[in-house]
């Protein structure tokens, strides 16, 4: 078949109603678009996840006070050191590395007579292996800072150039929190596109210096807990659920007063959202294609119609019954998949802009858009099929007498 | 001396239309004709006397309710629709009074269009399409769009379109019918010329001054031959 010659009077035929054609699209232009975009968004979100995830590491998980992220937040206050205390020191919970209690609270520091609230960060030494910042100057907590009362400071690296400049050493520095007096022992930095601007705008402080000297109790936000063998974790998980629900006297059958959460829960949640978001765009944009398709089918009626004497003269200078469908399938595929086409680089296009504003990944899902091609020619074959065959059958003379 | 096979012959051929409210209107009342290689006719008559009926029979376009109709003597009457369709593609040119090209693709386009069917490979096609358009004087439009040409501009490419599969017959149903008399003259003449070179040219026309470029005359009335004179 002469397939240049055919696919190039569809295009003629399809631009001389080029506004007609453009409305036709519509519909799949928005169902392979909006498949696109949020495919792409879906794999970017992900991809962001799983980069965030190993910048701190999959072999750890949190325990938070309370029974929602919420409460935590809310000042619940259902974690000690104790608690702590005792999981460091259970001897059958053999897969635990490291635990690292962490208190959050806000304070007016002064440094460098300047005055600012910074959010103030207890901590252990146990922290820097799982924060795993970058130390820029000075050094981390080390165990005898977890034991002492000595006033020490860590600087986020935000706070430390607000207070002393950029690119400024302010180890052995002297800072004011609250009412006491603070040796600066080092700046970190983390890498973290999600968390960074919140570790970096903080003062870490020995979590028992927190709690007597700013706090003025014992209130723990959140306990970060490494293990050896990431396989074992929610093994681990469950063994430290039993130990704390034993140490808070819960009943079976209570609500533990406190929330577990590993980080391969977090990118497991966030991949169940963006199927669940994927499936459901794909449903709408299923729905949208159906719409469009219809268009694609209903135009072509109206097309054959008004090209009965056409097709009366096609037929009169030799034209097959194949040629005509041929014609007329390949003007609806042209048109379904030129549709699909500004799709794809509308849905490639929105996914480009997303990830710029939204700060995650660029993500271009080959089979997602192969998907998309397939889809719209098949569209065009589907719905474009009826026409054309109407078209192939009409009887030469009916057509040269069409008015 | 036997006769050699006409080119085409029919024999009482009749047609009848189904009409809407289950009657039937007889539009051609039993037709006997043979046309040979080499002859120039004129099928004249009033307007609904059957003419374009006619035409239609013998382009295949159409098949008779009853008689026979003999095609270079085979008997296409139990041809499929693809079968005619080739019929038509390989032993017919048609000139029509009115829509004859695609008007929004270039006159060589239009010219090459049967041979695209029959499978004839792009150079040839250009070439023969080129050739045909020589002969009707219009090859410098070729690549003009159709609708850009003038009406007689646009029947000459249709004659170029007719002879270009160089077919059996060439059948124009009215060609001048939209033309103004100079016009009209014109176009006849390269009839004229085709047929002095050998091509079998068979035109409708209810123009008694038109039909004097044929050599044979043809009148029907209410689908019958009342007349059929040869000059
Ligand atoms: N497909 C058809 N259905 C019904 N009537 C038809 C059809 N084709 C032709 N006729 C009728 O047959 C008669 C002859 O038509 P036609 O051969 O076109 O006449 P003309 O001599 O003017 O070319 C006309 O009355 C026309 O209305
Ligand atoms: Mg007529």
């Amino acid at each position: 078949m002469e397939y240049k010659e055919i696919i190039s009077s569809a295009l003629q035929a399809l631009r001389r109603n080029i506004l007609r054609t453009s409305l036709t699209m519509l519909g799949i232009i928005i169902g392979i678009t909006s498949v696109i975009l949020i495919v792409s968004i879906g794999k970017g979100a992900v991809a962001f996840i799983t980069n965030e995830l190993s910048s701190f590491g999959t072999d750890y998980f949190q325990i938070n006070p309370g029974n929602s992220t919420f409460s935590s937040l809310a000042g619940t206050n259902t974690l000690t050191l104790d608690d702590v205390e005792a999981i460091r020191e259970d001897s059958s919970l053999t897969n635990i590395k490291r635990v690292a209690p962490m208190a959050l609270s806000n304070s007016i520091v002064t440094a460098n007579d300047i005055k600012k609230s910074v959010s103030i960060t207890g901590i252990t030494s146990e922290m820097q292996e799982i924060l795993r910042p970058d130390i820029l100057y000075g050094e981390f907590f080390n165990e005898d800072h977890d034991r002492s009362a000595e006033r020490v400071a860590l600087l986020g690296v935000d706070v430390a150039e607000d207070f002393f400049g950029e690119e400024t050493d302010p180890t052995g520095e002297t800072i004011r929190i609250k009412d006491s007096t603070f040796r600066v022992i080092g700046v970190t930095e983390s890498s973290s596109a999600l968390a960074g601007s919140v570790l970096n705008n903080a003062v870490y402080v020995p979590i028992n210096v927190a709690f007597n000297e700013i706090i003025g109790e014992e209130r723990i936000q959140e306990i970060d807990v490494s293990v050896h063998d990431t396989e074992q974790i929610n093994q681990t998980i469950e063994d430290v659920e039993l130990l704390l629900r034993d140490r808070h006297d819960l009943d079976e059958g209570d609500e533990s007063d406190f929330q577990i959460q590993s980080a391969q829960d977090i990118l497991t949640t966030v991949q169940t959202i963006t199927g669940l978001l994927t499936t459901m765009i794909a449903a709408i944009s299923g729905i949208s294609l159906l719409v469009g398709g219809v268009g694609v089918m209903n135009i072509m009626l109206v097309s054959v119609t008004e090209r009965t004497k056409e097709i009366g003269l096609l037929k009169a200078v030799g034209a097959k019954e194949k040629d005509i469908l041929t014609q007329f399938l390949v003007e609806a595929v042209v048109m379904s998949l030129s549709g699909g086409i500004v799709g794809i680089i509308l849905g490639v296009g929105g996914a480009f802009l997303v990830s710029l504003v939204a700060n995650i990944p660029f993500v271009i899902d080959i089979v997602a858009i192969i998907i998309a091609v397939g889809v719209s020619t098949l569209v065009g074959i589907v719905f474009g099929l009826y026409p054309a065959r109407r078209a192939a059958r009409l009887s030469p003379i009916e057509a040269l007498r069409y008015e | 001396m036997s006769q050699p096979v006409p080119v085409i012959h029919l024999e009482n051929v009749t047609k009848r239309y189904p009409l809407s409210d289950g009657e039937f209107y007889q539009s051609l009342n039993g037709i006997t004709l043979s046309i040979h290689t080499g002859e120039f006719v004129a099928i004249m008559g009033p307007s609904g006397s059957g003419k374009s009926t006619t035409m239609h029979i013998i382009g295949a376009l159409d098949t008779p309710t009853t008689g026979k109709y003999l095609l270079k003597g085979k008997d296409i009457s139990s041809y499929t629709d693809d079968q005619l369709a080739e019929i038509r593609n390989q032993e017919i040119g048609f000139v029509f009074q009115s829509f004859n090209l695609l008007s929004r693709t270039t006159v060589l386009k239009n010219v090459e269009r049967p041979m695209m069917y029959a499978g004839i490979p792009q150079e040839e096609r250009t070439k023969r399409a080129m050739a045909a358009l020589e002969l009707v004087r219009i090859s410098e439009k070729a690549n003009n769009l159709s609708n850009r040409i003038s009406g007689g501009q646009i029947q000459r490419v249709a004659i170029a379109r007719a002879i270009v599969m160089n077919p059996s017959i060439i059948l124009a149903d009215e060609p001048t019918g939209n033309l103004d008399t100079k016009t009209s003259h014109e176009i006849m003449t390269y009839f004229q010329n085709l047929n002095k070179e050998g091509k079998t040219i068979v035109i409708i026309t209810h123009e008694e001054e038109i039909a004097q470029f044929a050599k044979r005359i043809i009148k029907i009335v209410d689908g019958k031959i009342v007349s059929d004179k040869k000059k």
